[in-house]
């Protein structure tokens, strides 16, 4: 379980929030100048990296506020938390555990227990 | 008689006498008696029987680490496979011994022993397979499952159990000897402190052996009284006991589950237990290690010990498992063992070690020659043998000569391992120790600190080092502590998993797992059949899967495997350690959420009267809605929606519709807002008009459906569908504050705020003229979709004019507190013209009747507006709403698609069902290409006949063909596809 720092409340337990998905997804206005694709990846194409990812919560059972975070998935560690309106951090100013060819963090990622 | 002295300690009461019964037969112990502890007292050896062979088994262990001495305790709804070892006894508990039949003495099931050349591993995977599929599900599942397996489930249980949270500052998991240093370290230091031990004695290993002869010149027990007596008095510090941690997540959240009645018998309707959820900024791991056992031939047999568990039995409850007992041992960690009989004027019956003279610790050597106990060194049991018991062993000395010493009783030790279980589970890093030849915590992956034996640091005279040394970050007073020893203070060990047998036979078996009576052979036929790979043989074989996890065995699986692999155990790697540390009830996970409170029950304001007008309910999500309303208790629910139709078609009838999604929205751009989030447009309707409205899902299917309220371009009221409301209400507030920022614009659910009561049926202007006798009712002053606001008797209420059964009909919202009121009004004064409330199934008949589609019945996530023949339903002069584009994607512009249609039977006694396949053939064969299928089936009154609603590919040009409905016996039904309406087509009711 996570502790997540909303920028309303405070920390709280992970239980009072839901997980929103990739953030900075930007919505093209639905005219039919769109093409297919580009509207079809909007709809149905979400990241899902090993490493930093940029993710939406909302404060579900709280003040029902979404905010956007900065999360290592590989680690589970919440680096950056931020408002909608907030600019979005550069990628480069977090230090990224993901060093092995495979992707494999040495650490936390819950597929070793062995120090190799 | 097996007991040592009777004088009262802090562990065992010895005046006070406990009766209790296993299997039948009533035995005492003392006060502070584990069952196991005091069945031992008792000259116990035989406690239960094995998993797969039906062996019979003793106590192994003193502890939680206990693979074989589970049993059912009938006096607490039947517990199964509770551990003996750690179960304190109380009056008139009643204990049962678990998978064996007719008795343990004769276990019929023993026969697998005979016959277990045939059950290697892998055994069920590969034999029962055929000859047909059912043959596992309906023959051989049944009869594995009666013969094999543990315990049986309970039949009825209502455990109590609560829940509690913790935010502190450091945790301290484990109370013996490094915990309690922990502990006293930080007495009135800023930090808040939990001690968390599984015992109900602080102490460890002070209590459990002779190891520590003094702790800062007094007496361990001494010294213990005196440190737990200091942190209770201290105020940061607070200590849970019978508190087992069974689980460490991320973010240092420990679960802990707490045992309220520890020696006595649980009381009903009391907690039993509490689930302690702790949150803290640095754990520390001060929970021990745990002794290992050895393979060879029988070394299952009752009678064999672990060597630290029988001298726990000893110091820590006052009995003596054997008065001689043969020791066996490959380390150090037996030492203490000697030294305890011998302090209590025993003496071992032979000791044998497999390591050399001169790597035996000397203090140990010169206890074994000082009393004269025959000692082997540089030798091994290559056996143990005897009829439901230990009677003898086999030694092959150092000469190689196989010497046979008879004996009931053998201690064991073959190691320790530091218990990194939660050290694991926290995602720390192991690492091999060569030297002491187990896996020890190398990095820690959160904010961990271990301690003592729990981080392999099994040297006593390094506490002092170790502590300061991790204690640094506090940045309190360096810890001093002089201990005096009774044994050496290193540990040492030599290599050795196995001992082969001096004959291999097809029966004989060396051990590797107890609980699942997994054997040294099955570890190589895996490693030869290609599950090589640690995880996989675990699965393979079962090894260490079992309630104790392996605790006293994995390591040793992993020994064997990494010498037959020829690699290093480090290579070999060890299986993950997954939470729970022990298994823990679904009570105490429970909690409070359990029965009645498991899931929160809504109920409308009016529940009361529909409870006493004998409604039946039907769950729709959380609410309790009534499904229809029996005139007598004979009344079949099919006759009481036949009549109840029937009477809202001729009379009147009122639903009480109070659990529909209302969401109110509020903002200058409330206007433009809603225009995004339904597909209609709102723009040119009147304030106090009404709309049914759609809502898509960006990939443009049917989301929801509702009518909109407008009561001005800043202010609408939008009801949902029940099941519906909290994704509306969620959908709404995610685009207003993610996507359409710029908007001014606020939504709040007043579902519960407001009742809604449906009144349709062609008398219902009769009654609500009588009902609201200011209000005019009339089709000038207050046509079809529209509203308006009143007062009634210094209520406000809001009455919409709209239907959902086909018939005309008002929608009257009520404050909740004044909803009886209202309702009781309208069923008076409709009493004369024949009202009846109806149920929720006749509103499902009558809006099928009229092609009202409700959402997640008749659509299923990919139903698009269009598919339903609602295409005037779409805003298309707007630039833009919720799933706007999807609506011209190339999927949803399809020619194949579904889409709803009417279907009749043609032969009108026939009856159609939901979820029936619409087909073109009469006859059915494999493969048959299906249209689709029916999402509504109702039998009506109006028509005489059944009906239904279905989606079909390509299905509104069928219209006006002939089709087949196939049934599950592999029929046909001639069926007609028709319009999707049946009643009222040309909509003059609604008007009227």
């Amino acid at each position: 379980m996570l502790i997540i720092d909303c920028p309303y409340c405070g920390p709280r337990d992970q239980s009072e929030f839901s997980n929103g998905g990739e953030a900075h997804v930007k919505r093209p206005d639905g005219s039919a100048d769109i093409g297919d694709r580009e509207w079809g990846e909007y709809v149905f194409i979400r990241a899902n990296p090993k490493g930093i990812f940029y993710e939406r919560w909302v404060h579900s059972h709280g003040c029902r506020k979404w905010f956007n975070c900065v999360r290592d998935t590989s680690t589970d560690e919440i680096l950056k938390i931020y408002k909608i309106d907030e600019e979005r951090p550069k990628l480069d100013s977090f230090k990224n555990n993901v060093k092995t060819p495979s992707g494999e963090p040495n650490l936390g990622s819950g597929n070793f227990t062995v120090k190799k | 008689m097996s007991e040592l002295n009777l004088t009262d300690n802090k562990f065992i009461q010895f005046h006070q006498k406990i009766g209790f019964k296993f299997d039948g037969v009533k035995y005492y112990g003392y006060k502070g008696d584990t069952i196991a502890s005091a069945l031992i007292r008792n000259n116990i050896k035989l406690i239960g029987r094995s998993f797969k062979y039906h062996r019979p088994r003793g106590f192994y262990t003193c502890g939680i680490e206990e693979p074989n001495a589970l049993v059912q305790i009938i006096s607490e709804f039947s517990e199964p496979n509770t551990r003996a070892t750690i179960k304190k006894i109380y009056e008139g508990m009643e204990i049962e011994s678990q998978n064996r039949w007719p008795s343990l003495e004769t276990d019929i099931g023993g026969i697998n022993n005979i016959f277990s050349p045939v059950f290697p591993a892998g055994f069920y995977y590969k034999t029962f397979m055929g000859p047909h599929k059912n043959f596992w599900k309906k023959i051989y599942e049944p009869i594995i499952r009666k013969a094999a397996g543990l315990g049986k489930p309970p039949k009825e249980f209502k455990a109590v159990s609560t829940h509690v949270n913790h935010n502190v500052d450091v945790t301290i998991v484990g109370g013996g000897l490094n915990g309690l240093i922990a502990a006293k370290s930080l007495i009135d230091t800023k930090f808040s402190v939990l001690l968390i031990d599984f015992d109900d004695q602080l102490g460890g290993i002070l209590n459990n052996s002779n190891k520590v002869q003094s702790v800062n010149n007094q007496t361990p027990m001494d010294w213990i009284s005196e440190t737990v007596k200091d942190i209770e008095n201290s105020k940061n510090i607070k200590i849970l006991r019978n508190t087992l941690v069974t689980t460490y997540n991320y973010i240092n959240h420990l679960i802990a589950v707490e045992d309220k009645f520890v020696g006595s018998r649980p009381l009903k309707d009391k907690v039993n237990s509490t689930l302690h959820k702790i949150r803290t900024d640095q754990v520390i791991l001060s929970n021990g290690h745990i002794e290992r056992f050895l393979s060879f031939q029988n070394n299952d047999l009752p009678g064999i010990m672990l060597c630290s568990s029988f001298e726990k039995y000893m110091c820590r409850y006052g009995v003596m498992p054997s008065k001689e007992t043969v020791i066996f041992s490959n380390n150090s960690n037996s030492e203490s063992l000697v030294f305890s009989l011998i302090k209590k004027g025993f003496k071992p019956k032979a000791y044998i070690d497999s390591r050399s003279g001169e790597n035996i610790e000397p203090d140990l050597f010169d206890l074994i020659r000082k009393n004269d106990i025959p000692l082997y060194t540089n030798s091994q049991i290559k056996g143990a043998f005897g009829s439901k018991k230990l009677q003898k062993i086999l030694v092959e000395d150092s000469s190689g000569r196989f010497n046979e010493i008879k004996t009931d009783f053998l201690c064991l030790s073959g190691g320790i391992n530091p218990d990194v279980h939660l050290f694991t589970q926290s995602k720390g890093l192991l690492d091999w120790d060569e030297k002491d030849l187990t896996y020890k915590p190398a990095q820690a992956f959160q904010p961990t600190i271990t301690l003592g034996s729990a981080s392999g640091q099994f040297d006593f005279n390094s506490i002092n080092k170790e502590i300061n040394e991790k204690f640094d970050i506090f940045g309190i007073k360096p810890v001093q502590i002089d201990l005096e020893l009774n044994t050496s203070h290193k540990f040492k060990i030599e290599k050795l998993w196995e001992v082969l047998p001096q004959k291999q036979t097809i029966w004989s078996k060396s051990f590797i797992d107890l609980q699942n009576d997994v054997t040294t052979k099955d570890i190589r036929q895996a490693i030869s059949e290609g599950f090589d790979r640690i995880e996989h043989l675990k699965r393979y074989t079962t090894n260490s899967m079992g309630t104790d996890q392996g605790k006293i065995s994995s390591i040793n699986a992993l020994g064997i495997v990494s010498d037959l692999l020829d690699k290093k155990v480090n290579e070999v790697g060890t299986t993950i350690y997954r939470p729970p540390y022990a298994p823990l009830s679904f009570a105490a996970i429970a909690g409070r959420n359990s029965y009645e409170y498991y899931d929160p029950e809504r109920k409308s304001p009016i529940h009361n009267w529909h409870i006493s007008n004998g409604a039946v309910f039907e769950d729709v999500g959380q609410w309790k809605r009534p499904w229809y309303f029996p005139i007598n208790k004979y009344e079949t629910m099919d006759d009481a929606v036949q009549r109840e139709s029937k009477n809202v078609r001729e009379n009147a009838g009122v639903l009480d519709g109070s659990t529909l999604g209302k969401i109110e929205i509020k903002g200058k751009d409330a206007l433009a807002f809603m225009n995004l989030i339904y597909t209609n447009s709102f723009s040119k309707m009147k304030p106090g008009s009404s709309r049914y409205a759609l809502m898509l899902g960006e990939d443009g299917m049917v989301k929801d459906d509702g009518i909109i309220c407008k009561i001005s371009d800043e202010h609408f009221i939008a009801t949902t569908t029940t099941g519906g409301a909290a994704t509306v209400l969620e959908c709404m507030e995610e685009y207003a504050q993610t996507e359409w920022t710029n908007l001014n614009v606020y939504m709040n659910s007043i579902t519960e705020q407001y009742a809604t009561f449906n009144i349709s049926g062609p008398k219902t202007r009769n009654i609500i003229e009588k009902v609201f006798p200011e209000v005019n009712f009339s089709n000038e002053a207050f046509p079809f979709m529209t509203f308006q606001f009143h007062e009634y008797e210094d209520t406000p209420i809001r009455i919409l004019r709209a239907s959902f059964t086909g018939e005309m009909g008002y929608e009257i919202y009520v404050p909740s507190n004044q909803a009886i009121k209202i309702w009781e009004k309208i069923i008076n004064f409709g009493k004369e013209f024949g009202l009846k409330p109806y149920g929720t199934e006749t509103m499902h008949l009558l809006r099928a009747e009229k092609g009202y589609i409700i959402v997640g019945q008749d659509t299923d996530g990919s139903v698009t507006p269009l598919d339903l023949g609602l295409d005037w339903m779409i805003g298309k002069s707007k630039k833009d709403f919720l799933g706007k584009r999807s609506l011209i994607r190339s999927d949803t512009v399809r020619k194949d698609r579904k889409q709803l249609v009417g279907i009749l039977p043609i032969n009108k006694n026939d009856k159609l069902e939901e979820g029936q396949h619409i087909i073109l053939d009469k006859e059915i064969k494999t493969p048959m290409p299906m249209l689709g299928h029916i999402t509504s089936c109702y039998q009506s009154p109006t028509l005489g006949h059944n009906f239904a609603l279905a989606v079909i590919k390509n299905g509104q040009s069928l219209i006006g063909t002939k089709a087949f409905a196939s049934t599950p016996e592999l029929k046909t039904i001639e069926v007609e596809i028709v319009e999707p309406i049946f009643y009222d087509k040309k909509n003059t009711k609604l008007a009227s």
